[in-house]
């Protein structure tokens, strides 16, 4: 089967929007989580904004209010990046390449999509906010489930995953760059009394609180947890464990090697962040090259696949 | 036939048919199945209107109308074949050469080229209503683009999880297979030396009303579904798609764009949607088009006046299913009769679509009469009439119980070198009292409609022999006050 450019395009970026609201939801689950076992003066909503994206303009409304930052992440329409813009986008992109999807997947993100629609600005308040965004990650789970036991391991279902592990790697340096970042740079012999439960936090948001413990004995301690998110490739969200992912379906790709070079480079850049992990001001910048290098590797797929 | 139907409707009550009413209105909205509607400068995508009560036709009658539509489009295309290259229609005094000259959609560029089989409209539709005399005729023919088939599989899907118990009860004739024998025809259409022949399909985006449908229908044939800027016709004349892989040949285009989008090297040069140097390939063979452009010439209100005579000149048959009796200004005495009958008669421009410019003469004013047939006499040529016809009404879920609603019927024919006819069609129907308006754009809404066999198991058969039929210039078939002009397509 051969895949139009265009379609290529359109399911490697849907797989994206749907990863990117997955894990602004993780992300928000989890915070809220903490934030609810710390005193209300060290309660910032604000670095949450950040870890949405850069790029995006903040209305100066947005403070570090709870309640303003959770309908700019969630129920935003002017947000590119709220939970409603994306999965609408999801479902924007999935529509244009049905013929190509299962159909139950389709019927999925149509699902999602009703729901999100009509629940999230009612959302935002605190005590409905944990079931929403537990059905967005259970309703993305669900789409990656229809996909990995129905498709064909074709050149679609590839850029599927491209798009999944690329934007996953792209969150995980996020949430390392702003929240880890943060947490470690401390002024010398200042003793954070929360980082403990900090750092779970940082961990519960990428789901790795579990996975960590088993891999690690001891107490929660910031450097080894960067070291487990940036580089155990056995863990699914790690980046180290994306970049594998990646790999793995490129070389399922026609005329790959451009794309492969791109992947190699993301790498390199990962291993230079290695002595960043006990430093906050460095593992922040380090996170921007990571990021750079994966928006490289965006820019290769397109240039590729799509434009030719 | 219809007994069982309305008993199951009595036992469950009221209560119960619309809660599944409900069932089948959410199970719509999962699926995702809709329709775009244009409205405050925004497209929106709609859910798709489904009334879950099915309507009911007989199988015999039926397998009639099978054979009538697949006779009416084998006659229509040797008109298009014959129109396009000798002509003979017109040399032999049956068809009147200068109809051609006002047609909107004669296409210059088409003379002289052979589509396979002879075949120009390979997919088309056809509305039928039944009027108040109990006969279904042809109401128009849809050559061009004819869309709504996707609607009527859904439907099914969602009938059959409706009322699981009448499909055991009634022998009811499947409609599934129609995307296979779609993806059969359109295989068949590709140039003879391609093999496992690629087949795309080519919608105009997102944006079109009928997008649903375009993406359901590759999904279904497993064929691509490509938007212009996905083809590029090369140097060689082939046509060729933008595959992450290169470019990769293209054997059979299904196009769900109109004629004048196709290609701007020859039709209208602005276009974005079609694909430059397309008309070229075509030409050269190297390509099929369904359906074929220039198809178009033959669905035309004046044209459609022609149509038994065609059944009769190219097949020597006479027409198995009747048109609405259709007097051709033209001609002296058809148009004297219309000018003594004016109240009694829907006036049509010929030239004009989508119901512009339509008199209902029981509706009109005395003024509007008399402009009307100062319009006939100063340009006979340009109209045509026809009796007004009562269509029949089904059974049909509105918010104040089940009452009766207009409807009318869309079947699917795919013409090759065979011809299949859905069992069944697009079924609309109008959701206001008395309304005749079932576009689903304004509030109309669909139904499923079951061919059903074999009804009696007592051994009781019903008629074997086909309905009377009357030819034009017999009376019309209802004095209803109502017009068919309103059900016309989208």
């Amino acid at each position: 089967m051969a895949l139009l450019s265009r379609v290529a395009d359109r399911m490697y970026w849907a797989a994206r929007y749907v990863e990117r609201a997955e894990d602004s939801a993780r992300v928000l689950r989890a915070y809220g989580d903490v934030l609810a076992d710390l005193p209300t003066s060290s309660s910032r909503w604000s670095p949450l904004v950040s870890i949405s994206g850069s790029d995006v303009r903040l209305p100066p409304v947005v403070g570090s209010d709870e309640s303003q930052v959770a309908q700019f992440l969630i129920a935003d329409r002017e947000h590119p990046n709220s939970i409603v813009n994306t999965v609408e986008q999801c479902r924007e992109n999935l529509r244009t390449c049905r013929e190509v999807l299962p159909r139950e997947a389709w019927q999925t993100v149509n699902d999602l999509s009703i729901y999100v629609r009509g629940a999230a600005v009612t959302s935002v308040d605190r005590r409905r906010r944990d079931r929403f965004l537990s059905r967005v990650i259970d309703e993305s789970r669900r789409l990656d489930g229809v996909m990995i036991s129905t498709m064909t391991r074709d050149e679609v279902f590839e850029m599927w995953r491209l798009g999944r592990y690329i934007e996953r790697a792209d969150m995980t340096t996020r949430v390392l760059g702003v929240r880890a970042a943060s947490l470690l740079s401390l002024p010398p012999g200042e003793v954070d009394e929360f980082a403990e439960v900090q750092w779970m936090g940082v961990l519960r948001s990428l789901s790795a609180l579990q996975m960590y413990q088993r891999a690690t004995r001891g107490p929660i301690e910031g450097p080894s947890v960067v070291r487990f998110l940036l580089f155990d490739h056995r863990f699914p969200r790690s980046v180290a464990g994306c970049l594998a992912e990646m790999r793995t379906s490129i070389l399922r790709l026609p005329e790959y090697s451009s794309v492969l070079g791109a992947v190699e480079a993301v790498d390199r850049q990962l291993r230079r962040s290695r002595p960043a992990a006990d430093d906050g001001a460095v593992l922040d910048k380090a996170m921007d090259e990571v990021q750079n290098a994966l928006a490289g590797l965006d820019n290769v797929m397109h240039e590729q696949y799509v434009v030719h | 036939m219809a007994r069982e139907l309305i008993e199951l409707l009595h036992r469950i009550g009221i209560d119960e048919v619309r809660e599944r009413q409900r069932v089948s209105d959410r199970e719509i909205l999962t699926m995702g199945i809709s329709f775009t509607v244009y409205s405050d400068g925004e497209n929106i995508d709609r859910a798709w209107p489904f009334d879950i009560i099915p309507r009911l036709i007989d199988g015999n009658e039926w397998s009639l109308v099978e054979r009538g539509l697949a006779q009416r489009l084998r006659a229509l295309n040797h008109f298009i074949d014959d129109i396009y290259n000798d002509r003979r229609i017109i040399a032999d005094g049956v068809f009147p050469a200068d109809l051609l000259d006002g047609s909107a959609n004669y296409r210059t560029e088409c003379e002289g080229v052979h589509p396979k089989f002879g075949v120009w409209a390979h997919i088309s539709g056809s509305d039928l209503v039944r009027a108040g005399d109990g006969q279904l005729y042809v109401l128009e023919d849809n050559l061009r683009v004819p869309s709504g088939v996707s609607y009527l599989l859904e439907n099914r899907g969602v009938a059959k999880r409706t009322f699981p118990e009448l499909f055991q009860h009634y022998r009811i004739r499947p409609v599934d297979a129609y995307t296979d024998e779609l993806n059969r025809l359109l295989s068949s259409l590709a140039p003879d030396d391609r093999h496992e022949p690629r087949i795309v399909v080519l919608t105009p985006g997102i944006y079109n009303s009928a997008y649903f449908e375009h993406s359901f229908l590759a999904q279904r044939m497993g064929a691509e579904l490509v938007e212009g800027q996905d083809l590029v016709v090369g140097d060689d004349d082939c046509v060729y798609m933008k595959t992450i892989q290169g470019l990769e040949r293209v054997d059979v285009i299904y196009r769900r764009i109109d004629d004048l989008f196709l290609d701007p090297d020859v039709f209208l040069p602005d276009s974005t949607l079609g694909v430059a140097g397309l008309m070229r390939a075509w030409k050269a063979g190297n390509v099929a088009i369904a359906n074929a452009p220039g198809a178009g010439v033959a669905d035309d209100k004046v044209v459609y006046a022609w149509v038994p005579d065609m059944v009769r000149y190219y097949l020597g048959e006479d027409p198995l299913i009747p048109n609405v009796p259709t007097y051709r200004c033209m001609y002296d005495d058809e148009r004297e009769y219309v000018l003594a009958n004016l109240g009694e008669l829907v006036l049509k421009p010929a030239n004009e679509s989508g119901g512009y410019g339509i008199v209902i003469g029981s509706r009109a004013s005395a003024d509007e009469l008399e402009a009307s047939a100062e319009s006939i006499r100063a340009d006979p040529r340009n109209w045509v009439a026809q009796p007004i016809l009562d269509l029949s009404t089904a059974p049909t879920l509105v918010d104040e119980g089940i009452e009766p609603r207009h409807l009318d019927l869309r079947p699917f024919i795919l013409t090759g070198e065979h011809s299949y006819v859905t069992a069944g069609g697009l079924t609309r129907v109008a959701l206001i009292k008395g309304s005749l308006i079932v576009n689903s754009s304004q509030g109309g809404g669909s139904k499923d409609t079951w061919i059903v066999d074999n009804h009696h198991p007592s051994g009781h058969q019903l008629s074997q022999s086909p309905p009377s039929r009357s030819p034009p210039s017999q009376s019309p078939p209802s004095q209803s006050s109502l017009s068919q002009s309103q059900g016309g397509s989208d």
